[in-house]
């Protein structure tokens, strides 16, 4: 579990691409399966309908967060959960279903900034009147001050872009030594400018991040500042054991009139950590009591799917959005065997994809990925495949691919996965041996597994690796997948495959250096289908995220740029009453 | 009535009272075992039931092709991926062609997979009580039958390793050590921990029987230490070591389950119980025969090894040290 | 018997040292890198450096045992400078995926694990106790031999396997019990114990078999010892003579496993907290593993072997009360 959360952690999902908002029809890829059986509510339906204001909300997790400090908050729900109830940011996304969720809208600034200089600098004012849970003011200084502590070692993990994108950030160690960075001024209280290295047509949404989101430094407390984030949102902090408990009650000195996003509907929100994933399937199942008011936090359970399907009842409860990662096997372009084109090709027709939708849940919960760019990223619809033939591989295919190649026996091979990754790898394992191909598994604890991995001289041939967009464009994911130059010989991420292509390189500068956004867009999803030519891996699945809501809950919808969570700005209870236990 | 002649000094040691007086007698004694074994209803199942599960991991190849499926072959056609992959049918997907039903969400053959698990958990239980009963063994030998500093030393490392938090010890060491051949590490981790409780056994009959008239004997006609081990000690605890040893086998099974169940075992698809058990534990109400049949293998081969064992014991050893 | 008790924590300090040391060295000799993992995805080497020199990793190994035993002494700082975290006495080490002292961390979830095992070693002690005593009593009748089957089966079965059945019967399909969480025994007593009770049933019927076979044998044996000839010939009644010259001593045996028992059920019933979902040391434990939080991995082994020693250290000097003898 930790695994696929880790990976999918690490970054915002999306569900649109920049420049098409609004431009497109419905949700491709069908919701619906050939049978007419849906996964859960369909995409765009909110749980349970309007909220009541007031009440207790559960929240039922099997694990703690990982960090809500925003300057390290990189893990995807957390980000959900931080940004929409404790820190505002910048900017947001809209707290609404389907493809309206991915539009921005200001948050603490009063618009989405102004560029200038080609894209280069970036201007945001913030409303006036912002105040924290104390009720002293928000300062633009504050959102410098925390952009600044992503910088610090000991705050590691949080996201990064502001390493990427600021200028003159050599050396820089984070603001606790007292230095500061000149790239961002603070001309007044109110206004922030941010100077980039270069143009950034979507910095609008590179400030959805909690890195942007203020905290004085008056309430640094480093490492600790984790443990009790000071609340610029609509709840804080009332107590939280690690592990065990999370208690958030109303801040109320936050403002509704400053905020066109956070509904705010319940007075309290407990979360639960450290439960039993199956054993919180069951409860909201049954939703007996306080359960009714709870929402689960990890993702429904393979084996409880069989008590919700077939129960409309229960599954229409069930929240299945699209998570907007793409799932893929990176083939290792370092060595033999993967360093020749035609077997990485051959490969393409060799996987059973549709073995890998059964592995990991089901066609309910997954669908074949047919490009690296998920849906969201191309237009609102999958991509036409580069390799066509039956989800299930190629056979004929890959042994003609395989004998051109001169390995028409098949050969050995290795894949390593994190632990609770066997099961597809026992599946994939399976489709290659009709093949010819021999794959011996590594499996790894989740914990290590992107140390293993990203040791590009130890890395095994092969590795399932998924990416997340950060925000709807499609810069957030190729140049981080498929650019050589990002390839590190330890903790190497993202470029799995370690595909190193000068063209690709180039064409990647070039879009990211395009300012008009609809041709950039276009110009991604061509250069998607160009490096899949060259096959440095194989798209294998997109995703749903299954949740499930007590019978009480209303407002409750997966959203889209939290790959699939819902989205807690807007969740409430449908009887307030209801809620206390 | 004999005294107590070496006070007990490790807790739950129980004096060696009245032990065998004088050397066994080869090939009686094995034969007096047997008939009673052999004679006692439970300990006659318990007995069958053993020796039909090492036979079932001997011969665990031979049987997954007898019905028709090897442990990591899937079948798509055997589950339903709209449900999670639940087995068709009911029953776990209980058929003439899967003898047990397969396995929720890969369609694996359940029999196949706990015939194979056999394997690698009677493997492993094995081997870590052969280290076990070796190295506890030889140290109990030289404790108690030199005594002096090697005793001290060696009573010393015995309490150390039993203050060793040994289960969450193992955990940490299996889940950290990557790189290594899973079943071995395993063997080891599990092994390194149990000695000392059988040395502790054989060190109080070693020392009863250090000064016995037969040892003393020995020694007066010029026999060297090992000599005196090897002919006079070593027969004389052979009793209490194979019950005791019985005894370890069914802790040995539990703990390779446990860790396995706990996701640090062995590495797939090698199939092993406590692995299918914690894998099936999430279905024990959608598809309640795939947590039942694991549970099942594992339940009997513990029982029937404590059964057995306790036999053994009330035989060997009717008075014998407890550890 | 001071003198006895002077050698005895002299060695149990020799012990936790020598455990501490060997702890110290596997963990921190083995590939997983806690550094990684704090620095998270697309860390740069030099970014990953400063992490390392930031916890301490950079150190050669000597001076890391050195700093962390004066830590557990003497409190200490982790970092330096502004970053510095102050880490008080006593300081096990530092969880950067917690941004907690492990102390605390320890001290947050023991409370829980404390409940799980004192209130299982209760049933365990009564149940298995009565039965084991019982069954001793009637040697060789219908009830002994039943009893004896039973906890020969009882303990055949895997914790988790009870677990679930257990889980089965009383909360799904009767809904007896709540699904177990833990609720502090000072806010609401009795949800402490319904909650915890599934649990404490799971737990406690392993044991309690285990210590019905352990006391009947132990019970047995000391009942065929020659005083308690003496003292039925003498004419005492027999409840006097099974309760206060046969329970007593054939008690010992028992006591000394039971210490060990506890000692190491105190820090976390790692599988029992896994699957129930409940927030102890062992769950504590489980979810470092995953994290490679080793500061947090190695202050709950250390938790756990002072248990283990303390409660020997309990057992033996309850020993050296009864039976002079030992103390030389």
């Amino acid at each position: 579990m930790s695994r696929r959360t880790r990976m999918l952690s690490a970054s915002l999902s999306t569900s649109l691409a920049l420049a098409l908002l609004g431009a497109c029809t419905a949700q491709g890829g069908g919701d619906r399966d050939p049978d007419g059986r849906q996964p859960g509510v369909a995409t765009g339906t909110v749980i349970g309908g309007t909220p009541k204001r007031g009440g207790t909300l559960t929240v039922l997790s099997n694990q703690d967060f990982a960090h809500l400090d925003p300057a390290r908050n990189w893990v995807m729900p957390t980000m959900d959960f931080g940004t929409r109830l404790i820190y505002r940011t910048l900017t947001t996304f809209r707290a609404e279903p389907g493809k309206k969720g991915s539009e921005i809208v200001p948050d603490l600034a009063t618009d989405l900034g102004r560029s200038s200089d080609g894209g280069r600098t970036w201007t945001f004012t913030l409303k006036p009147g912002l105040v924290y849970e104390d009720g002293t003011p928000i300062r633009a200084r504050d959102i410098k001050y925390n952009v600044e502590r992503s910088f610090a070692p000991d705050l590691a993990g949080g996201p990064d872009y502001a390493q990427r994108y600021l200028a003159d950030t050599e050396g820089y160690a984070g603001p606790l030594d007292g230095k500061h960075l000149d790239s961002i001024r603070t001309p007044d209280d109110r206004t922030i400018v941010f100077s980039l290295r270069r143009p950034v047509a979507e910095f609008s949404y590179t400030v959805t991040l909690p890195t942007f989101s203020p905290v004085p430094a008056s309430r640094e407390k480093g490492v600790q500042y984790d443990l009790r984030p000071f609340s610029s949102g609509p709840y804080r902090v009332e107590s939280y054991a690690r592990g065990k408990k999370l208690v958030l009650v109303r801040n109320t000195h936050w403002d509704a009139a400053t905020d066109p996003v956070r509904k705010a509907y319940p007075d309290r929100i407990v979360v639960i950590q450290g439960l039993k994933g199956g054993q919180i399937d069951d409860r909201i199942i049954e939703s007996a009591g306080v359960d009714a008011s709870a929402v689960e936090w990890s993702d429904l359970q393979p084996s409880s799917v069989a008590k919700v399907l077939p129960k409309p009842g229960i599954r229409q409860r069930l929240s299945a959005e699209r998570t907007g990662c793409t799932d893929m096997l990176a083939l290792n372009t370092s060595r033999a065997p993967f360093d020749d084109p035609k077997l990485r090709l051959a490969m393409q027709y060799a996987v059973d994809k549709e073995a890998q939708v059964t592995a990991n849940g089901g066609p309910a919960l997954n669908d074949v990925a047919t490009a690296y760019l998920p849906p969201s990223l191309t237009g609102g619809r999958a991509a036409a495949p580069v390799h066509d033939g039956p989800a299930t591989g190629d056979v004929k295919k890959a042994e003609k691919l395989l004998a051109e190649a001169g390995r028409a026996g098949g050969f050995d091979t290795t894949i390593t996965v994190s632990t609770g990754d066997k099961t597809r790898a026992e599946a994939l394992q399976q489709s290659l041996s009709r093949v010819g191909i021999r794959l011996r598994i590594e499996t790894v604890d989740p914990s290590v597994y992107y140390d293993t991995i990203g040791d590009t001289a130890g890395a095994p041939d092969m590795a399932i690796s998924g990416w997340c967009p950060d925000y709807p464009s499609a810069a957030t994911f190729l140049p981080f997948v498929f650019d050589g130059r990002t390839i590190k010989p330890k903790g190497n991420q993202g470029n799995v495959s370690q595909f190193r292509d000068k063209a690709v390189e180039r064409r990647m500068d070039e879009i990211a250096a395009m300012a008009d956004a609809t041709a950039a867009n276009k110009a991604w999803t061509a250069l998607d289908r160009e490096i899949q030519r060259t096959s440095p891996a194989v798209p294998l699945l997109w995703e749903r995220k299954p949740l499930l809501v007590g019978d009480n809950i209303a407002g409750a919808f997966g959203h889209p740029s939290w790959t699939g969570q819902f989205d807690f700005a807007a969740i409430g209870l449908k009887d307030p009453s209801r809620s206390r236990g | 009535m004999n005294t107590v002649t070496a006070p007990a000094t490790g807790p739950g040691d129980a004096p060696a009272a009245g032990g065998p007086g004088s050397p066994a007698p080869p090939d009686a004694p094995w034969r007096t075992t047997w008939r009673r074994l052999w004679g006692d209803r439970g300990s006659r199942t318990a007995l069958i039931a053993a020796v039909l599960l090492i036979l079932v991991a001997l011969t665990a190849p031979l049987l997954s092709r007898l019905g028709g499926w090897s442990p990591t072959a899937f079948d798509a056609d055997a589950i339903d991926p709209y449900l999670g992959g639940l087995p068709h049918g009911p029953l776990g997907g209980i058929s003439a062609e899967h003898w047990l039903g397969v396995e929720p969400v890969t369609g694996r053959d359940l029999f196949a997979r706990v015939v194979h698990g056999a394997q690698v958990s009677l493997l492993i239980a094995f081997a870590a009580t052969a280290i076990v009963v070796v190295t506890g063994t030889a140290a109990g030998i030289a404790a108690g039958y030199f005594g002096g500093r090697v005793d001290t030393v060696l009573s010393r490392l015995m309490d150390l390793t039993m203050s060793f938090p040994s289960l969450i010890f193992m955990i940490a060491m299996m889940s950290v050590a990557q790189d290594v051949n899973r079943v071995v590490l395993m063997t080891v981790v599990i092994g390194v921990f149990g000695w000392p409780g059988i040395a502790r056994v054989v060190r109080a009959e070693a020392l009863s029987l250090r000064h016995r008239e037969f040892v003393e004997a020995a020694r007066a006609c010029g026999s060297g230490p090992w000599r005196i081990l090897t002919r006079q000690v070593l027969p004389n605890i052979s009793g209490p070591v194979i019950a005791y040893t019985t005894l370890l086998i069914p802790g040995m099974i539990s703990t390779e389950a446990a860790l396995s169940f706990l996701g640090v075992g062995v590495r797939p698809p090698t199939p092993s119980w406590g692995q299918m058990i914690a894998e099936a534990v999430a279905y024990y109400e959608t598809d309640p025969l795939y947590f039942v049949v694991p549970s099942v293998f594992l339940f009997v081969a513990v029982l029937a090894f404590t059964v057995l064992g306790d036999a053994l014991r009330d035989i060997l050893d009717p008075q014998g040290g407890r550890p | 018997m001071i003198a006895y008790l002077v050698r005895r924590l002299l060695g149990v300090a020799g012990v936790l040292l020598a455990i501490c040391a060997v702890t110290f060295v596997i963990f921190y000799l083995l590939p997983a890198d806690p550094a990684a993992a704090a620095c998270g995805k697309t860390c740069s080497p030099e970014r990953l450096a400063e992490v390392r020199r930031f916890m301490g990793l950079d150190q050669p190994l000597w001076r890391q045992f050195g700093d962390y035993l004066t830590g557990i002494f003497a409190g200490r700082e982790l970092g330096s400078g502004p970053h510095a975290i102050p880490c008080g006495f006593p300081c096990l080490g530092y969880s950067y995926e917690n941004a907690l002292p492990v102390w605390d961390l320890l001290m947050d979830r023991l409370p829980v694990s404390v409940s799980l095992a004192f209130g299982a070693a209760c049933l365990w002690l009564v149940l298995g106790l009565g039965a084991g005593v019982t069954a001793a009593l009637r040697k060789g009748g219908l009830l002994d031999r039943t009893l004896m089957v039973g906890a020969v089966a009882t303990a055949s079965l895997p914790v988790y396997f009870t677990a679930v059945m257990l889980l089965y019967g009383l909360v799904r399909l009767t809904g007896l019990l709540p699904y177990p969480a833990y609720v502090p025994l000072t806010d609401d007593p009795l949800a402490w114990a319904a909650n915890l009770l599934l649990p404490w049933i799971a737990l406690a019927l392993l044991y309690a078999a285990m210590y019905a076979r352990q006391s009947r044998s132990s019970m047995i044996e000391t009942m065929a010892q020659p005083y308690i000839r003496t003292a039925r010939a003498k004419g005492l009644p027999a409840r006097t003579v099974v309760v206060k010259h046969g329970l007593r001593s054939a008690m010992m045996p028992v006591l000394t496993l039971f210490g060990m028992d506890l000692g190491a059920l105190l820090a976390g019933a790692v599988i029992t907290e896994s699957i129930f979902g409940i927030p102890g040391v062992g769950r504590l434990f489980f979810d470092a593993l995953q994290r490679s939080d080793q500061p947090v991995v190695l202050g709950v082994t250390l938790l756990a072997a002072f248990f283990i020693v303390a409660a020997n250290v309990v057992i033996d000097l309850l020993y050296a009360v009864v039976d002079p003898r030992v103390r030389n």
